[in-house]
C-alpha cells in the first residue's frame, strides 16, 4: 500500500497546524532548534494520522514529550494523555555471563543433529533481527509478539513514506523560490 | 520452490493411493517402486497408515491384482482400520525404503487451510510432511500415535459443521490445540511478512527471513534518516520560509498533490507545477478558496514583521511582499 494523496494532505495539515504554534519561539532560535521544532511537529503530525490506533503512533507520540510541547501534542493528536500509556513489556534483568554459561550447558547435553544446529542458527539470527527491528521502530518494544510488530511495521513505513514525500516537495519547492 | 516437481509426487501420491485401495492384497512393493520412482520417504507416507506398514511387513512381493482396485473404496478403509496395525519393529526397514525413494518431494508448498477431500488432503499433507519428517524430528513411536491421531481429527473435523476456521492437520504434526495455534501464528507472520516484502523495494528476490528483515531494518532506518535531512534543510533554507510555507501551502496544496505523489487520483482540479513563481502564487491564492485559517496564521506570523501590513487580508498577499519575505 502507497501512500494515498488524501494521507498527504492530512499530513501536511497538521504539520502546517504544529508548525504555526511553533511560531513564536521559532523565530529567532538557531538552526538546530528550528529543525527540531520541525521534526517534532512532523512526527507528531505523522503519528496523529492514525488517531491512537497504532502502538507506534502512541509510542512516538510519547517520545516526542516534553513539557512546553505538552499542547502541541495535545492539539494535535487529539488524544487524551491517558490513553497513550503503553503498557511496557517486563523485562527480565539476566546476569549474561550466568545465561551464556547455561545455555552452553544445555546445548552440550542436548544430542544435536545437523539439521538441529543449522535451524537453531537460523532462529537465533531472526530473533537478532527482530530485536533490531523493535529497536527502529518506535514503541518496538511494547509489541509483545511478532505479529503485532510486523503489522506495526507495515503501518510505520507507510506512514514515513507520506512524510518523506510531503516534506521534500516542501523543501524543494522551498529552495526553487528562493534561489529565484 | 518446483510446482512441476510437488505436483508430480502429488499426483505420484493418489496414484499410489488409488492402487493401494485393496487391503487385503498387499503385494504392492513393485507397483509403488515404478510409480514412484525417486519419491522420498513422502512416498511412502502418502499411502495411507494401513497400507503403508503393511506395505513394509510384506515387501518386495510382487503384485499383479490391486490394479483392480478401485477409488471409492479409500475413503471407509482409511477411517476404521487403523486399529489393527503393528508398526514395524525394524525401523531399519524403513528408513531402507525411504532412501529408495528420494528426492521427488523435496520442497513443500504452502498448504491450504480450507478444508479439502481426503484425497488431495493427503497430497497437499505429504509434501508438508515430508519437510517436516526430514528434519529427524520425530521417533518412529511417536509417528504412529499421531498419524492415528491425525486421522481421527481428521475424520471429526469432517463430521462437525463449526463456524471456525478449518485448519487441516497435517500427516505427521501433533494435533493439539497448542500447535493448531502455533501454526496459525506461523502462517499469519508469513502472510504479513509477504506484505512487508512487497512494499520495500528490492525485497522480492531475497529468501529468508532474516535477510528480508535485515532490508526492512535498513528501509526504515534510510526513511528516518531523510526525515532528519529533510527537516534540516527546510530549517537551514531560510528563517523566514516558515511563513511562506503557509502562504505556499495554500496553494500548492493542490499542486503538491498531483505533482510529487504519483499514482494519486485527481481531487483536485489545481495546476501541477510543484515550482511556482510568485505571481502564480498569487493567482493561485485568489482563485482557490482557502483552507486554512489565515487570519490567525497572519495575525500571528506577520505580526512581528513592521514593515509589512498585511492586517487581515489573509487571501490577497502580495507577491512583492511574499518577495521581499525571501
Amino acid at each position: 500500500m502507497q501512500p494515498t494523496s488524501t494521507m498527504n494532505e492530512e499530513f501536511l495539515k497538521k504539520w502546517q497546524m504544529g508548525l504555526q504554534m511553533f511560531r513564536p519561539s521559532i523565530d529567532n532560535a538557531s538552526v538546530s532548534e528550528r529543525k527540531r521544532a520541525i521534526k517534532l511537529s512532523a512526527d507528531v503530525a505523522m503519528a496523529s494520522l492514525r488517531k491512537g490506533t497504532t502502538c507506534w503512533s502512541r509510542a512516538l507520540i510519547q517520545k516526542t514529550a516534553t513539557e512546553d510541547n505538552f499542547l502541541v501534542r495535545q492539539m494535535l493528536s487529539g488524544i487524551k494523555e491517558e490513553t497513550l500509556i503503553n503498557k511496557k513489556l517486563p523485562k527480565v534483568m539476566c546476569h549474561r555471563k550466568i545465561v551464556r554459561r547455561s545455555k552452553k550447558i544445555l546445548m552440550r547435553r542436548k544430542s544435536r543433529s545437523a539439521m538441529e544446529e543449522v535451524a537453531a542458527k537460523a532462529k537465533k539470527l531472526v530473533k537478532r533481527k527482530t530485536q533490531g527491528l523493535r529497536n527502529v521502530v518506535p514503541g518496538g518494544e511494547f509489541m509483545s509478539n511478532n505479529v503485532l510488530l510486523i503489522q506495526e511495521t507495515l503501518d510505520y513505513i507507510v506512514s514515513l513514506q507520506t512524510q518523506v514525500n510531503v516534506m521534500r516537495s516542501i523543501v524543494d519547492a522551498a529552495e526553487a523560490g528562493i534561489e529565484r | 520452490m518446483d510446482p512441476t516437481g510437488v505436483s508430480g509426487a502429488r499426483s505420484n501420491g493418489g496414484g499410489a493411493t488409488r492402487e493401494a485401495t485393496g487391503l487385503e492384497s498387499l503385494h504392492l512393493g513393485d507397483e509403488f517402486r515404478q510409480d514412484n520412482v525417486g519419491g522420498g520417504f513422502t512416498a511412502l507416507l502418502e499411502l495411507p497408515p494401513t497400507q503403508a506398514v503393511k506395505l513394509l511387513h510384506f515387501a518386495d512381493s510382487p503384485s499383479s491384482s490391486s490394479q483392480a482396485a478401485t477409488v471409492t473404496g479409500i475413503v471407509p478403509p482409511l477411517h476404521h482400520s487403523y486399529e489393527t496395525l503393528t508398526f514395524p519393529s525394524n525401523s531399519a526397514l524403513l528408513m531402507e525404503r525411504a532412501a529408495r525413494f528420494s528426492g521427488e518431494t523435496t520442497t513443500s508448498s504452502v498448504p491450504s487451510t480450507s478444508s479439502v477431500k481426503t484425497e488431495p488432503a493427503d497430497e497437499t499433507n505429504s509434501s508438508q510432511a515430508a519437510v517436516n519428517n526430514r528434519s529427524g524430528k520425530r521417533k518412529d513411536s511417536d509417528k504412529k500415535t499421531e498419524i492415528l491421531k491425525k486421522k481421527k481429527n481428521k475424520s471429526s473435523e469432517e463430521n462437525e459443521k463449526l463456524p471456525y476456521v478449518h485448519v487441516r492437520a497435517r500427516r505427521g504434526q501433533a494435533t493439539d490445540s497448542h500447535s493448531l495455534a502455533e501454526r496459525a501464528r506461523r502462517e499469519k507472520i508469513n502472510a504479513r511478512m509477504k506484505l512487508l516484502q512487497e512494499l520495500v523495494p528490492g525485497c522480492d528476490k531475497i529468501q529468508g527471513t532474516a535477510l528480508v528483515l535485515d532490508e526492512i531494518i535498513n528501509h526504515v532506518q534510510s526513511l528516518q534518516r531523510q526525515v532528519e535531512m529533510l527537516s534540516m534543510r527546510l530549517a537551514s533554507v531560510n528563517p523566514r520560509i516558515d511563513f511562506n510555507l503557509d502562504t505556499i501551502l495554500g496553494s500548492e496544496n493542490g499542486s503538491l498533490m498531483d505533482g510529487s505523489f504519483s499514482g494519486t487520483a485527481m481531487q483536485v482540479v489545481w495546476p501541477h507545477q510543484v515550482i511556482e513563481t510568485e505571481q502564480s502564487y498569487h493567482q493561485r491564492q485568489l482563485q482557490q478558496p482557502q483552507q486554512w485559517p489565515f487570519d490567525v496564521l497572519n495575525q500571528r506570523a506577520w505580526g512581528r514583521e513592521e514593515d509589512q501590513v498585511h492586517g487581515n487580508d489573509s487571501a490577497n498577499l502580495h507577491p512583492n511582499q511574499v518577495k521581499m519575505e525571501l
